[in-house]
């Protein structure tokens, strides 16, 4: 059965040397203001598709339509009434 | 202010984006330095960061705490955008190393700093060079900084496997460095 070697003291002295040097290397970065800046407004603010896709619920437009059209009737209706009751008025 | 991520995480979840914003905020710098270095372009860590919280804020509503941190979740995301970018990558070309900037150390003379540097960008390429989790383990580790349980929570390993996996990492590269002629004595 294969023994697992174990590490030599100057194996440990290197990879203590790798791990200075991958700790030098492996630094964090600052990304950049503007760019921190700019996708914090695109977070905050609802993205266009969400709004466009509000308005893409039929359900909601067709009951909107439906509600305008009946206000134009009715409004319509009565407009017609009352021109109808004032000319007789006229008339008499 | 002390910050309550449970109650900003439920708020954020049904929909408020005051307190998505929050966790960005907490969270940008570290999601930003992972893609960076797993993609080592600026340009594309902009991208690929500005992604992983779009698809965050799409699909909080959908993440349940199971014991896992909020940022092993969005790991996981800028994971599979990284893995993506990569996948269609080598289908193009092959990654450039050379907008990856490299940082001189302060007060040493510019020769050695080159030497430093390119020594460095051969270190980065040797990184890139081990398989995504060894890659992620690194990251975490030196970058952001965190202990072997912070890492095996993220991971979803335990940390005795996090302790193993970076030993074993150490000397998959020590057994690399010499194809790339890098020297350790200059410590």
């Amino acid at each position: 059965m294969a023994r697992r070697k174990s590490p030599t003291e100057s194996d440990e002295v290197l990879l203590k040397k790798l791990e200075t040097r991958l700790a030098g290397t492996l630094k964090p970065i600052q990304p950049s203001s503007e760019f921190v800046r700019s996708l914090r407004e695109r977070i905050r603010i609802p993205a266009h598709e969400e709004i466009v896709s509000r308005f893409r619920e039929w359900r909601r437009l067709f009951f909107v339509f439906g509600g305008v059209m009946s206000g134009l009737l009715l409004v319509i209706t009565l407009a017609r009434a009352l021109f109808h009751l004032a000319g007789r008025k006229d008339g008499m | 202010m002390e910050f309550n991520e449970e109650e900003i995480l439920a708020r954020a979840s049904e929909g408020d984006r005051d307190a998505f914003g929050q966790l960005y905020e907490r969270y940008i710098d570290r999601i930003f330095n992972y893609v960076y270095y797993r993609t080592g372009n600026l340009h594309d860590a902009e991208d690929l960061t500005a992604r992983v919280f779009q698809r965050a804020m799409n699909h909080i509503h959908n993440y349940t705490d199971r014991g896992v941190p909020f940022s092993a979740w969005l790991y996981r995301i800028a994971h599979n955008l990284v893995a993506n970018w990569h996948r269609d990558r080598s289908r193009r070309q092959e990654i450039s190393l050379e907008d990856m900037p490299v940082l001189p150390l302060k007060g040493e003379h510019p020769e050695r700093n080159l030497v430093r540097s390119q020594e460095q960008e051969a270190l980065l390429k040797l990184i890139r060079r081990l398989p995504p989790e060894r890659q992620n383990l690194l990251i975490l580790k030196f970058v952001e900084n965190l202990s072997n349980a912070e890492i095996g929570k993220i991971m979803g390993r335990s940390e005795g496997a996090v302790k193993s996996l970076y030993h074993r990492t150490l000397l998959a590269l020590r057994d690399q460095l010499g194809d790339e002629h890098i020297n350790l004595d200059g410590d």
